[in-house]
């Protein structure tokens, strides 16, 4: 059974997936902020992260999957970003290439709203891709 | 063809000064008359030195100079004018010696005509006809020059003066100008060595005047962001011309920061806007696909629960939306403002009767004197009403549950000062940092439940500023926190 984290600051997204990813078979975790998120990422040490961008602050997602990705056994985790903000102000979402993906430590960019069977269908991909799918 | 009259022909433009210099008593008087007669004023002097002193105490257009004086003769007289007044006085030379010889001699000196004697008046103003004509022609020259060089001092001034760069690059790309503005902007002072890659190297202004020189067809125009003082320049490049042949280009600075920068807040306040109106969009969205794709079969409860959330959620939606049209009928100056002289005690005491019920449900007490004397101040309602209904539910919504709401009034030198003071969970300073930017809410744990736009402290502080009032804010976590606004009487 893979382990998803989802992290979001809208407690109601957050409650939304998580009933939805549960009921397709997932164990999910939620968190509400980037501290809870990495508390999370650590005793839960899930398969995958699900993260908003915009929480705290407009670009602390970034933050997030760094310190994710820093935290032991986790160097790998896929991470989907999901955000509500445009792909051109500011910053670029581009992740095309493998340096922006480093550079991000983000695997993919999803736009929200993210429809259920899009997100089903990454976090798939992507787990499959590690070789645990459930 | 009607003509319209020459202003060179205006009286005071005319030769009408003449000096008559000539030591036969009769010739004098002759000569004197003719000329009167003919419009012209006539002075005469006997001799050279009398002559040389009228000449040097008032201004003559024309020197009819006998050529054999006593003392001072005529080649003198002629020369002192020459060296002296050459400019504006014309001299024409009197005399018997009807030679070739002399009348070469006469105008080596300066003389500009002949007059031989015995002459006719006919004679006489036909000379000076020739003479007024060479008058003129001095005259016009020499405000031509004056024009010329002041019109020289000018464009430079102009140049120097303007709140543009300018740099000219001659047509090897060498800069053969620059102005002081153009020396600020780049951070070079000017000197003869410069090249176009000591202003410009490493921006695209290199490529701009480039281009221009090699095709001088079209003018170029690039935005250039100089890192000192964090300017933003635009940079045009348009070909000089030179008498119809390309001499190389001209290129403007315009600082352009401001303007830029309006733009660039705009864009973010234009991204904010996408990113708060999607969020609560996909929340809802997220929930209809949630029971859509049959999650809650079975727990009507959850779906029910999902759905109030949509409700909330869609409801605060809307409410963006109309804050968002308010803050652009307001930029847009379509606002109808009424300024009339209002109680701010009663404004207050409405506005906490409306929020009445609201706090109620949350077992919040309200203490506001409602029956204090009157506050006087010059103000649009509307604007009023904008100011305290996002402090005053802000103090409900933030509160907690069975809290206080305290909101006071008290007089300052200028006008009024509104302390609305609530119990609730207060801020931390970082959490308090951006607090009247738009779309910034403080969000934790307790307030991810509260809905808000995250637009109205914004707005509360723009509002004020329209009435050079101000807010305040302090808070203790845990505790509280004070908002404080100022209002002057008048606006």
């Amino acid at each position: 059974m893979a382990k998803i984290l989802l992290v979001d600051d809208d407690a109601d997204l957050l409650s939304g997936q998580k009933a939805f990813l549960t009921k397709k078979g997932f164990t999910v975790e939620t968190a509400g902020s980037i501290a809870d998120g990495l508390a999370k990422a650590t005793q839960f040490a899930p398969d995958l992260v699900v993260a908003d961008l915009m929480m705290e602050h407009y670009d602390s997602g970034f933050v997030f999957c760094k310190k994710v990705r820093e935290l032991p056994g986790l160097s790998e985790v896929p991470i989907l970003m999901q955000t509500a903000a445009p792909r051109k102000v500011g910053f670029t979402f581009d992740t095309t290439t493998a340096g922006n993906r480093e550079w991000m430590k983000v695997d993919e960019v999803l736009t929200k709203p993210v429809p259920l069977e899009d997100l089903l269908g990454k976090i798939e991909q992507y787990l499959s891709r590690k070789g645990k799918n459930a | 063809m009607p003509e319209s009259p020459d202003p060179r022909e205006a009286d005071f433009e005319r030769a009408r000064r003449v000096l008559v210099i000539d030591d036969e008593e009769g010739m004098r008087e002759a000569i004197r008359r003719v000329l009167e007669k003919k419009g012209f004023r006539a002075r005469t002097a006997a001799d050279g030195e009398t002559a040389l002193a009228m000449l040097a105490a008032e201004p003559f257009d024309i020197a009819l100079v006998d050529l054999k004086l006593p003392g001072v003769d005529g080649f003198q007289v002629t020369e002192h004018i020459s060296r002296t007044l050459g400019n504006r006085t014309v001299t024409v030379i009197v005399s018997a010696l009807a030679t070739v010889e002399a009348a070469v001699e006469v105008t080596r000196h300066g003389a500009f005509d002949f007059l031989v004697k015995p002459f006719t008046p006919d004679d006489l103003m036909e000379v000076m006809e020739r003479a007024s004509k060479q008058w003129r022609l001095l005259r016009d020259r020499e405000t031509y020059l004056s024009e010329a060089s002041s019109e020289r001092t000018l464009s430079h001034q102009m140049i120097n003066s303007m709140r543009e760069g300018v740099v000219v690059l001659n047509i090897m790309g060498k800069p053969a100008l620059m102005n002081p503005r153009a020396e600020f902007f780049l951070g070079r002072k000017w000197n003869d060595g410069l090249t176009m890659a000591d202003l410009f190297g490493g921006t695209p202004v290199m490529d701009a005047a480039s281009a221009v020189l090699a095709n001088p067809e079209k003018g170029d125009s690039r935005m250039v962001h100089v890192p000192q003082g964090g300017m933003m320049l635009q940079v045009g490049v348009t070909p000089l011309q030179l008498n119809g042949d390309i001499g190389g280009a001209v290129v403007i600075l315009t600082d352009v920061t401001e303007a830029w920068e309006a733009e660039q807040d705009k864009n973010r306040f234009v991204s904010m806007v996408a990113h708060e109106l999607k969020s609560p969009l996909a929340a809802i969205l997220n929930f209809i696909n949630v029971i859509l794709a049959g999650t809650y079969e079975g727990e009507p409860e959850k779906v029910e629960e999902a759905l109030r959330r949509c409700k909330i959620r869609g409801e605060a939606l809307l409410e963006l939306i109309q804050d968002l049209l308010e803050i652009n009928r307001r930029d847009a100056g379509k606002q109808e403002k009424s300024i009339e002289e209002l109680d701010l005690r009663k404004v207050l005491a409405e506005q906490l009767d409306f929020h009445r019920g609201q706090a109620e449900r949350r077992g919040i007490s309200v203490v506001f004197d409602a029956a204090g004397p009157p506050c006087p101040v010059q103000a649009d309602r509307g604007d009023l009403d904008r100011i305290f209904v996002n402090l005053i539910s802000n103090g409900i919504k933030y509160n907690r549950e069975g809290g206080r709401l305290e909101i006071g009034i008290s007089e300052t030198p200028s006008g009024w000062e509104v302390k609305v003071a609530d119990t609730g969970f207060g801020m931390t300073p970082v959490e308090m940092k951006s607090l009247f930017e738009e779309f910034y809410r403080v969000k934790n744990a307790r307030t991810s439940g509260i809905a808000g736009t995250g637009l109205g402290l914004a707005t509360v502080k723009r509002v004020l500023a329209g009435y050079n009032g101000r807010i305040d804010v302090r808070s203790v976590p845990e505790e509280g926190t004070v908002f404080t606004v100022t209002l002057p009487r008048h606006r």
